[in-house]
């Protein structure tokens, strides 16, 4: 990270391989050596409990009790989704006594969020769910408003914490020229914090079709020696637009990024193959099976050494040029 | 633009993109005004709405799974467009949407009415269940002691069923003609302590259960009649609960 004001203040393990945590897959896919470690997000084994004066996030003992067992063994990180880290008026103080609660219980090697923003502030003075994530303005408030809280997280929980780089469909939101744009954004974040990157390259994909701009000088623009873990994940065509939808198979511009990528990532400690619960059943264990195996040969081929020489531009433009 | 503004009305925008006075309570400049206003034409500002709204439709329907599985398709559509209309879907945690979205359901549908029985079943076996969470047995002892007061349980609800409630809840899962609305009324009563969280209510559980509208003296119930079984079996499945 060049130029950085904070450096990431603890390290990361490498830990390789990584599969979200879902109830409904076999336990056996968990223990059949192709992960080397799991990601969980703590609010889906979580209810809301209202109390006189707030809406705290309560862990239910046996979704706990059988993440844990499913999961045994294997190290675990926290990808959270109810913080609304970006929030202008606040964020969500429930979720982070949550993970207290959480981490005392089973505690994680490093955990992140989603950059952007899914609460607002209602006409009658109260917090409210937009029903979607959205967007931050690359400007120096939205910057410096992140960073303090990424900073106050990371002396929180003493492991690292990373922030994804999200899909987004609207366009150019105002920005400050000291900015720039999304990644602009995600890289003062990062040196104002300490925080670490989670580089989805589903989301950089997706932005560059629906937005019509090259992934590869996009990640090439990157702070990529704070990126600490990568996602990818499928999507689909709807309307025009490619939906980060985690509805499949990892399209192979993704996987030719991740080529790419990776070798260019000195502090990355895994990949991760996405996918939204309700996509499980029709995607099917045999096919998150490949992809993982498919994810691990090009882990394991980094690991020694080898980009692979991976072609730019072709690939990308191949793919733009088939949307419907 | 200041964040918090620029979050208001984009929220405010996506929220109700045809809605005239979704810019006016924010302070923003003629340029700012022009480019929110700029945006609402953009395919992909009307892509994010569709996503939106999508995804709040999505939540509902989980929400509130049974009750929209019995109802026509057109009702089922009209009722889930309308609630995601205004502003009904974002919880992202279904306890809270499922509360709100079934009562919305209910107050849609004729009463008495199948459909609306079903509803409310739904919604008492969330409360039901929510509340078993954390249900514990009370000390039944307690019920002899004079300062001993009880009240309607916290997680409980009676629902009445216009006919047998197998054969309704079995013509409406498969699309079957269901059974005219009978002045005979079963009723099923929900509580967190009961293993399969209801009961078939007696007349004398019904009785006491109306009774308890507003707290009572636990020793003076058995002064009215009220069998001292009753109450315990009452209390055991969390439909009534002492005070304090």
């Amino acid at each position: 990270m060049s130029g950085g004001e904070a450096r990431p203040s603890t390290s990361v393990p490498r830990l390789g391989i990584g599969l979200p945590y879902f109830a409904s897959l076999p336990v056996e896919l968990y223990q059949s050596g192709l992960i080397d470690f799991v990601e969980i997000t703590p609010e889906t084994i979580c209810r809301q409990r209202p109390t006189e004066t707030a809406i705290e996030l309560e862990i239910v003992p046996q979704q706990m009790e059988k993440a844990r067992s499913t999961c045994a063994g294997l190290p675990m990180v926290v990808h959270g989704v109810e913080l609304s880290i970006g929030s202008a008026h606040g964020w969500n103080t429930a979720y982070l006594e949550m993970l207290d609660a959480f981490r005392e219980t089973w505690p994680f090697v490093w955990h992140s969020e989603h950059l952007g923003f899914q609460t607002f502030l209602g006409a009658d003075g109260s917090t409210q769910e937009v029903g979607v994530p959205l967007p931050l303005p690359p400007t120096m408030e939205a910057a410096d408003l992140v960073a303090r809280r990424s900073a106050m997280i990371l002396q929180r929980y003493g492991v690292p914490f990373l922030l994804e780089n999200p899909a987004y469909y609207l366009p150019d939101p105002p920005s400050d020229p000291e900015i720039g744009d999304d990644i602009g954004l995600m890289r003062r974040i990062l040196q104002r914090s300490g925080s670490l990157q989670l580089l989805d390259l589903h989301n950089v994909y997706c932005n560059a079709i629906n937005h019509r701009f090259d992934p590869f000088e996009a990640v090439d623009r990157m702070p990529l020696d704070a990126v600490a873990e990568i996602h990818i994940a499928g999507g689909s065509w709807e309307n025009g637009f490619w939906m980060d939808a985690h509805d499949g198979r990892v399209p192979e511009p993704v996987w030719d990024l991740l080529e790419y990528t990776l070798p260019q990532c000195p502090c990355v400690g895994g990949i991760v193959f996405e996918m939204l619960d309700e996509h499980v059943p029709k995607l099917g264990v045999d096919a998150i099976q490949q992809e993982l195996t498919h994810a691990r040969k090009i882990w394991t081929r980094r690991r020694q050494g080898d980009s692979n020489g991976v072609t730019r531009l072709s690939d990308f433009a191949r793919t733009v040029s088939t949307c419907p | 633009m200041a964040l918090l503004d620029f979050q208001t009305s984009l929220v405010r925008l996506v929220r109700a993109p045809n809605g005239s006075d979704s810019l006016q309570p924010v302070s923003l400049t003629a340029d700012e005004r022009g480019y929110l206003s700029d945006l609402t034409e953009d395919p992909a500002f009307r892509f994010t709405v569709k996503v939106q709204r999508s995804w709040c439709a999505g939540r509902a329907a989980k929400a509130a799974y049974l009750t929209l599985s019995i109802l026509p398709g057109e009702v089922r559509d009209q009722l889930l467009e309308e609630w995601v209309s205004c502003g009904g879907g974002t919880h992202s945690f279904v306890g809270r949407e499922s509360t709100a979205f079934l009562e919305f359901i209910a107050s849609h549908l004729v009463e008495p009415s199948h459909e609306l029985t079903i509803c409310r079943m739904e919604l008492a076996a969330l409360r039901s269940s929510e509340g078993s969470l954390r249900f514990k047995r009370p000390n039944l002892s307690r019920i002899d002691r004079r300062d001993c007061f009880v009240r309607r349980g916290h997680y409980a609800e009676v629902v009445h069923f216009y006919g047998e409630p197998e054969r309704v809840l079995n013509a409406l899962t498969k699309r079957e003609e269901c059974p005219a609305i009978s002045s005979e009324i079963t009723t099923l009563i929900f509580g967190p302590g009961f293993d399969r969280l209801y009961t078939r209510a007696t007349s004398n559980e019904l009785a006491l259960y109306d009774r308890l509208a507003s707290p009572a003296a636990a020793i003076a119930l058995s002064g009215e009649g009220f069998a001292r079984e009753t109450v315990q079996k009452l209390l055991n499945g969390g439909v009534i609960e002492y005070v304090g």
